[in-house]
């Protein structure tokens, strides 16, 4: 399906975030089928090698799971290029307690305390004598990334690094004092049992919002959520633009969805 | 065919296989030296000193900790509990096999051993996730199984045919006349191959022991997936352990190019082959001792 040809009309060239790069494959797949004409090469990297590829003109479209910096965004100036951006998805990230924790909403600075290794015990937010466990991802996964990030902390050097969602999940079913995050289509497709998802409120009046609302996702109102975007340089829209189009359209949103993202409308 | 001929092709096969040895050196040379420019280029970023006295890992940004200490004692841990359960295992089967299997069962044996040694290491990590790490949890009462116990058992597993293997060739190395000796002098078979055979099959049997040693502190696929990664200084076989392996696996694929945090990969992937290259070096000896003491 994904064949890479010599620079030509016929060939969508696709980089950048490894995060992505499943996704983007899934989608050129049934790309390719119902475009047989268009051909679609993607390769992963990095957000920052995609941008890089795009700048030097050996990528099309490049994936990225963060906006780009000013750096970036210089240099892309010096060489009078323009460029455009378009937000296929939105990643939520879910944070995920055994169901027998008595806790069913978070702050972003109680997950900080828990996270980097300051909180140790459970006693002070579910009253429940428990020491606290961990379960992250790799530091080679964008969520990882993303998590720490976000709440500018450095991981507890006794978090767990599992392999993937699926074992995270699988530990926390067992484990009644784990916390672990995971890509928030990992817990709607089922799976659920003995597990539960924590809401997360900024300040103690505002709503504390799920990552599987759909809905609150769309509004930007999650506060683990992030836009993946695709960058493309305003002179090649027409040649991205079938698979552009192909994102927004329902078999594409689809394939977002079961991904474990949420599509955009 | 005609002597020049002849004479030309021996000198090009010859030369053909004198460069295939020297590619193999080579290419160990060229790795060693690999690892060890990008060791210095690290060694100019951090203090060797911070480098194995620090207590954190925890790189990436500008104030990281590179501290190899903690993946350095998990590494020990581990290994070291993996020989504590393959070690007795492995030389007790190969007495059973070269002293008392019969015949058909040996050679049914033999090959379900070595076949052991076929399962891809992922397979292997994969058993240590569904199967060994829940045994460990409900037997010690604990939360997860994914602890240097658990990477033990796994890589007693993966250590044993190397050590079954080479320390069966020991033992019936051990020339017969001993046994026979010790035989006629009233001693019964397991005086004998406790008292006589081992001791003497003993340089082979360090052998073993150090290539299955070898084996264990280089494997990745497999503690990576079922130790818990934690780069924590560990306290017991109970903690979640992060190896040497399972750092520069989990951490090389993001790494940005040519950073502090690059470099220090290759500097504990230098550390690891320097003493997987000891410890196999260590065995060679002992296995060459071996020949020489039966020659």
């Amino acid at each position: 399906m994904l064949v890479s040809c010599s620079a030509d009309n016929t060939t969508i060239k696709i980089k950048g975030s490894d995060t992505e790069v499943n996704l983007a494959v899934q989608l050129a797949e049934s790309f390719h089928s119902t475009n047989p004409g268009l051909f679609v090469s993607i390769s992963g990297g990095g957000s920052g090698l995609g941008i890089a590829s795009l700048m030097n003109g050996t990528a099309d479209l490049a994936n990225s799971s963060r906006s780009i910096n000013d750096l970036e965004l210089k240099l892309f100036h010096q060489r009078g290029i323009n460029l455009d951006s378009f937000i296929f998805a939105q990643d939520a990230i879910a944070f995920v307690v055994s169901s027998s924790l008595t806790i069913d909403s978070i702050t972003p600075a109680e997950l900080a305390a828990i996270l980097k290794g300051s909180l140790k015990n459970w006693s002070s937010l579910t009253g429940k004598d428990l020491p606290v466990n961990i379960y992250g991802r790799q530091s080679n996964s964008g969520t990882h990334d993303f998590v720490k990030k976000k709440l500018g902390i450095d991981f507890s050097p006794h978090a767990k690094e599992m392999n993937g969602n699926a074992q995270i999940l699988e530990a926390l079913k067992s484990d009644n004092s784990g916390i672990g995050y995971v890509g928030a289509g990992y817990v709607i497709h089922g799976g659920s049992k003995g597990i539960k998802v924590l809401t997360v409120y900024e300040t103690k009046n505002s709503k504390a919002v799920s990552p599987l609302d759909a809905a609150m996702i769309a509004a930007g109102k999650y506060y683990f959520q992030r836009p993946l975007f695709q960058y493309y340089k305003t002179g090649s829209f027409e040649k991205v633009k079938p698979i552009l189009d192909f994102e927004k359209s329902t078999s594409g949103q689809k394939i977002i969805r079961d991904a474990g993202y949420y599509p955009v409308n | 065919m005609d002597i020049k001929k002849r004479e030309s092709l021996d000198w090009f096969f010859k030369q053909a296989f004198k460069a295939t040895g020297l590619l193999t050196i080579c290419m160990l040379g060229g790795i060693f030296l690999m690892l060890l420019y990008n060791s210095i280029a690290f060694a100019m970023d951090i203090k060797p000193v911070d480098f194995f006295t620090g207590y954190q890992w925890n790189p990436g940004n500008a104030n990281g900790k590179y501290s190899i200490l903690p993946l350095l004692v998990s590494t020990g841990l581990v290994a070291a509990g993996s020989m504590i359960i393959a070690v007795p295992l492995g030389i007790f089967t190969a007495a059973f096999l070269s002293e008392f299997a019969p015949p058909k069962l040996q050679a049914v044996l033999k090959p379900v051993i070595e076949m052991l040694a076929a399962i891809p290491s992922v397979a292997i990590g994969f058993l240590g996730i569904v199967l060994v790490g829940p045994g460990i949890a409900k037997l010690f009462g604990i939360q997860n199984g994914l602890n240097a116990l658990n990477g033990s058992i796994l890589l007693a597993v993966m250590a044993l045919p190397t050590i079954i293997t080479i320390s069966e060739d020991a033992i019936n190395a051990v020339p017969k006349s001993y046994r026979e000796a010790s035989l006629a002098l009233g001693a019964d078979k397991w005086t004998t191959l406790f008292k006589v055979t081992i001791p003497a099959a003993y340089p082979g049997l360090i052998a073993a022991v150090m290539l299955g040693l070898g084996r264990a502190l280089g494997e990745t696929m497999t503690v990576l997936m079922a130790t818990g990664n934690a780069a924590a200084m560990p306290r017991g076989f109970l903690d979640s352990i992060r190896t040497i392996t399972a750092t520069v696996a989990i951490e090389m694929g993001e790494v940005p190019y040519r950073t502090t945090h690059y470099f220090a990969l290759f500097a504990i992937a230098a550390v690891l082959f320097l003493i997987t290259l000891s410890i196999n070096l260590l065995g060679e000896y002992f296995a060459n001792r071996l020949r020489k003491f039966q020659a």
